[in-house]
């Protein structure tokens, strides 16, 4: 079953799958009703807002419950039969891991099997939204989406400040619009103003910085289109570069201090914030410096220079900047440049770059300045004006992605929820939607969308919604092959992110995070200095086991470097000891019996009881071995190199 | 089958050399190798000779530019400042710069007609590993992983598919990956050769290390039985590769502390040069497929002095290499190619850069049965786009089936059911041969 092409008006798709008429009768008066409530209420974010509200805003529980609605029925109409729902053990442990990236403890496992509440589900859901991990964890996932694909190296060392900033923003509910709004429109010292982090891994390079916001706010790759016409979408060339007309007097400022770099990102809304000055007036430049008045400047008297000189350098013109200026610049090599000597000077970058304005480069004459390109936003033609300064683009920009009349804005985000919680998106890629993309589900994605404007673009809200929903409770089963398969009818056992095996790693074996050594990385190109301080054990360990988060979650099936580490990296093997003081060594010496062993055993690394089998299995591998620790030591370590370990289940 | 002597196992290889047989004579010897590293190799080696063919990329990152590499244009405006040098073949002249490969042009075709349309890194990159643009249904195998599967050894305890040097974005991203054939034919990723890859050596003797695996299988017949099937199926073949490598005395290979200083500072004391040598044991052991990495090409900007600072390590490694092969006989059966993913622009831009320029673009040949001394195509005087024999991408990559005696034309089936060619269309390239 699928549903022809969309249009970008949200409610339009219902009224051309005329072959669906009964669900979508029903859909219709759904999704009206939600419509209605979103035109009265939306307003801006206020955390916590929602909760002083109506009726009418739309609970997480109750879109949880039409959208299993939405998704059983057209399951049913395909013939699929949904799994059953699973059981308590693998709830916990998929919940925990999901909402905070955490495994469920031994206690934690035990105390929820015996809870006879029957709404312990829902409570748990709320337990987990109310820790501080739950932001951790998905800060950490964005922040895989934003520096997997940087360009510029060194915005990896802002990682962990924009991890800390954005588990905030998560943790206490303020609203995806707010948060994309900040990113969108940020300023400052990067480390100090981490929401910076997508420009500074673009390296704030306009047309870069465009595709990266589309992609990951919009879920629309536009980036194909900066060279041509989208050859599999309806794009065109000028639309992208209209895109990138929003964002072109962004500047990333490098500060060198002796002992510390320091980056900002700047607004340039003159030529001479872009240090033009001295190529655009000469003369003026040089008298301006020359303080020994023989029209000529020295390096010494370049130094003294208090602005800003050139694109991406600070106030104090650096040596090496100097440096390179009189290589290009000292025909005659007498130490000194004049104004004709600059005049001479080869130009430093492609002549549109330099502009306050974006040039959409002529691929025919890549040396000319190229066509003059106004902001439009190519989802609704919205043009913001002409001759603004840079925060009024980027407000501007902001303004149109985020608006509750820009059905994509949402959809991205909830696409990649659901699929990182149920292991398959309504669109896949989970980066690729757009209005010649076809969604699975489009009424439920639909009513999930609608809700989450509703309630002011909570974060939380959404989680709640998706857990709490029967479809994300189902058994796991390996994803049908069929390309038609819908998908939905049971979750997806997919492979955990780096961060999720790690933190599961050191809980289970009881190490200090900063004990457990990663495998060193060539080539890595990080730059010294205090910040340096941040390639922790987590960084090296997601150097190997990360994976881009917008990667389809089929393609993960690990490699064989993350096995060879997990099987006899040297931290790992010290770890698993059955001596001395060691969580293992605990563990047996707090259960004597061999049974309860094992099944301690089982709860701390797969959060769940052995089975019977298994029990059998191991018993007759301690009988073989004839030596309890070590034998336990063979268990521990085949337990955590197990796929399930590595898995959502 | 716990004391295989090295006679015994010289006899066995006569007659059909049992590799898991093997595998458990050194593991109940408690690994440390009744075989010299050179026996092994040499066992293993004579089984290559016998069965095949094999590969080594070497893949300019970032496009590297035609006119300062094989293609210059001494003298025009496009052509900049790059001079041209002359070479072992009276009529062939490359840029200055590549005086050592200049030697060996005798082993070497130019093609200089290389053509395609996308100007894309990411894109462009897939279509030069894979032979296909990307698309969001399909994820398809490199070629590299293709031939792997036509040519590699069963049960060759070191992996058929080795890239070198740093990885690009996440796995398998740049079409470099295994794709739907799976994870057999995924690349093993060395970042830093002539460093031992991490991890190689169990964490416990081995008898107890197999006893381990043992009890690891066992255990995940539970996950398998509750909806994990597929998960537990592709990690115990991840585990099943990872604990060949384990166990192997053929991981040597990796250490290149054995090769000659003279050899090793011909190849250069770089991580191009370094990989190169690496390629050339790993091909040596019998690997299929080895890609190496060198770059950032991509010079918008001071694109001479930044094109000059890449080929001084990767001239040396080159000419290197194929004269290595050569003195060791492997030449005839290994393909080396050199490409990027596309070209650069011949006018130069302001900033002394050049930009993407898939319109005309080169790489290099050598080995493979390939008739060296010889250039394929010719651009116009500007560069500006191809006068002769273009080049496509599946033209190449049919090139290099045909050079590997892989049938082009053969299917895979995708996942979904969709019968994919290893080179959709294209023809070789025919003047490269005899």
């Amino acid at each position: 079953m699928r549903f022809p092409a969309r249009t970008q008006r949200p409610l339009a798709h219902n009224l051309v799958a005329g072959s669906l008429a009964p669900i979508i009768v029903a859909t219709l008066s759904i999704a009206a009703a939600v419509w209605l409530t979103v035109g009265n209420t939306f307003a801006a974010n206020k955390p916590g807002a929602s909760k002083s509200r109506s009726v009418e805003v739309p609970t997480a529980n109750g879109v949880a419950a039409k959208v299993d609605q939405l998704i059983l029925s057209d399951l049913a109409n395909a013939g699929v039969t949904p799994t059953g729902i699973c059981n308590d053990e693998d709830y916990l442990r998929r919940a925990s891991l999901d909402i905070t990236g955490q495994l469920p403890s031994p206690r934690d496992v035990t105390l929820f099997a015996l809870d006879p509440d029957s709404g312990k589900r829902t409570k748990l859901v709320e337990r987990l939204l109310a820790s501080p991990d739950f932001g951790k964890n998905w800060a950490r996932y964005w922040r895989d989406v934003i520096y997997m694909s940087a360009t510029e190296p060194r915005s990896r060392l802002s990682q962990a400040d924009f991890e800390k900033w954005l588990a905030e923003q998560w943790n206490t509910s303020v609203g995806w619009n707010a948060t994309a709004t900040s990113v969108i429109t940020a300023v400052g010292d990067v480390f100090e103003n981490p929401e910076t982090a997508l420009i500074f891994a673009q390296s704030g390079v306009n047309e870069d910085v465009a595709a990266e916001a589309c992609r990951i706010f919009l879920g629309i790759q536009m980036q194909c289109a900066n060279c041509h016409d989208h050859p599999s979408d309806i794009w065109k060339r000028e639309q992208f570069h209209e895109l990138a007309a929003y964002f072109p007097r962004i500047t990333l400022r490098r500060i060198m201090m002796p002992d510390e770099f320091k980056i900002e990102v700047l607004s340039a809304n003159s030529d001479r914030g872009r240090g033009d000055q001295m190529r655009e007036n000469p003369e003026q430049f040089v008298t301006m410096l020359d303080r020994n008045k023989d029209k000529k400047l020295s390096k010494e008297e370049m130094r003294q220079r208090p602005g800003v000189m050139m694109r991406g350098e600070a106030p104090g013109v650096p040596a090496q900047l100097i440096d390179r200026i009189f290589e290009q610049a000292d025909g005659n090599k007498d130490d000194l440049i004049t104004a004709a000597e600059i005049k001479a000077m080869p130009q430093p970058m492609q002549a549109g770059r330099g502009s306050t304005e974006h040039h959409m480069s002529d691929l025919q004459d890549p040396s000319s300045k190229g066509k003059l390109m106004q902001p439009k936003f190519f989802v609704d033609g919205a043009t913001p004006g002409q001759n603004l300064s840079d925060l009024e683009r980027r407000q501007a920009a902001a303004k149109s992605f985020t608006s509750s009349s820009n059905p994509w804005f949402a959809r991205a985000i909830v696409n990649r929820v659901w699929c990182e919680m149920l292991g398959e998106g309504f669109y896949m890629p989970v980066d690729d939607l757009g209005p010649t993309r076809t969604a699975r589900f489009p009424e439920a994605l639909e009513v999930i969308c609608q809700g989450f404007v509703a309630n002011d673009y909570d974060p939380k809200w959404l989680i709640r919604t998706v857990a709490n929903s029967q479809t994300y409770q189902r058994k796991v089963a390996a994803k049908s092959t069929s390309e038609d398969a819908l998908p939905f009818a049971s979750v997806t056992p997919t492979r955990l992110r780096a961060d999720v095996v790690f933190d599961s790693l050191i809980e289970v074996l009881g190490i200090k995070e900063e004990s457990l050594n990663g495998p060193a990385r060539g080539g890595m190109m990080i730059a010294g200095g205090p910040r340096a301080a941040q390639r922790g054990p987590r960084f090296q360990f997601d150097s190997l086991f990360g994976i881009d988060p917008s990667m389809s979650k089929e393609d993960i099936t690990g490699n064989v470097p993350q096995t060879l580490y997990l099987m006899n990296n040297s931290f790992l093997r010290s770890a698993v000891t059955a001596s001395g003081n060691s969580r293992l060594g605990r563990l047996l010496r707090n259960n004597p019996d061999e049974r309860d062993a094992l099944g301690e055993l089982y709860l701390l690394v797969l959060a769940r009881e052995p089975s019977k089998h298994e029990v059998e299995i191991c018993q007759a591998h301690l009988k073989e071995v004839g030596q309890r620790n070590e034998a336990f030591e063979d268990l521990m370590w085949s337990l955590f190199n197990s796929s399930e370990f590595l898995s959502k289940r | 089958m716990t004391t295989l002597s090295w006679h015994e196992d010289v006899q066995l290889s006569r007659r059909s050399f049992s590799r898991r047989g093997f595998l458990y004579g050194v593991s109940g010897l408690g690994l440390a190798g009744a075989f010299d590293f050179r026996d092994t190799m040499t066992l293993q080696a004579e089984e290559l000779r016998k069965q095949g063919r094999s590969m080594i990329l070497l893949y300019m990152q970032g496009a590297p530019s035609q006119l300062e590499t094989f293609d210059p244009k001494p003298g025009t405006e496009n052509g900049g400042p790059t001079e041209a040098i002359d070479t072992a073949v009276s009529d062939i002249r490359i840029a200055k710069g590549w005086e050592q490969t200049a030697k060996q042009m005798q082993d070497i075709a130019i093609i200089r007609s290389l053509t395609n349309k996308e100007g894309e890194h990411q894109r462009a990159s897939y279509q030069l590993h894979t032979g296909y643009l990307p698309t969001g249904s399909v994820k398809h195998p490199s070629l590299g992983s293709n031939i792997a599967k036509e040519l590699s050894l069963a049960n060759h305890d070191l992996p058929s598919v080795v890239s070198i040097g740093e990885a690009g974005r996440g796995q398998g991203g740049s079409g470099s990956g295994a794709g739907f054939l799976g994870v057999d034919y995924e690349p093993f990723h060395v970042s830093n050769a002539g460093q031992m890859p991490e991890n190689l050596s169990a964490s416990v003797n081995g008898g107890r290390f197999q006893r381990r695996l043992g009890l690891l299988d066992k255990l995940e017949g539970e996950f398998a039985s509750r909806g994990g099937a597929s998960v537990v199926e592709s990690h115990r073949k991840i585990t099943d590769k990872s604990s060949k490598l384990v166990l192997t005395p053929l991981t040597k290979t990796f250490d290149l502390s054995g090769e000659s200083t003279g050899l090793k500072e011909r190849y250069g004391d770089s991580p191009f040069g370094r990989g190169c040598l690496l390629a050339r044991r790993l091909v040596e052991t019998g690997v299929t497929f080895v890609e190496v990495r060198h770059g950032n090409w991509d010079t918008h900007d001071d694109n001479f002095s930044r094109t000059a600072g890449l080929i001084s390590p990767c001239d040396p490694a080159v000419a290197t290499l194929i004269a290595d092969l050569k003195d060791r006989g492997l030449l005839e059966k290994t393909l080396i190619v050199w490409v990027g993913e596309f070209g650069r622009t011949p006018r130069v831009n302001p900033r002394g850069g050049r930009d993407h320029w898939p319109r005309n673009f080169n790489a290099l040949l050598a080995g493979g049965g390939i008739r060296g001394g010889q250039v394929i195509g010719e651009t116009a005087k500007d560069g500006m786009g191809i006068t002769k024999d273009p080049v496509s991408v599946p033209d190449l990559f049919s090139t290099i089936c045909k050079s590997l005696h892989v049938d082009a034309a053969k299917e895979n089936m995708s996942p979904i059911g969709r019968p994919l060619k290893i080179v959709d269309g294209g023809t070789p390239v025919e003047k490269l041969f005899g």
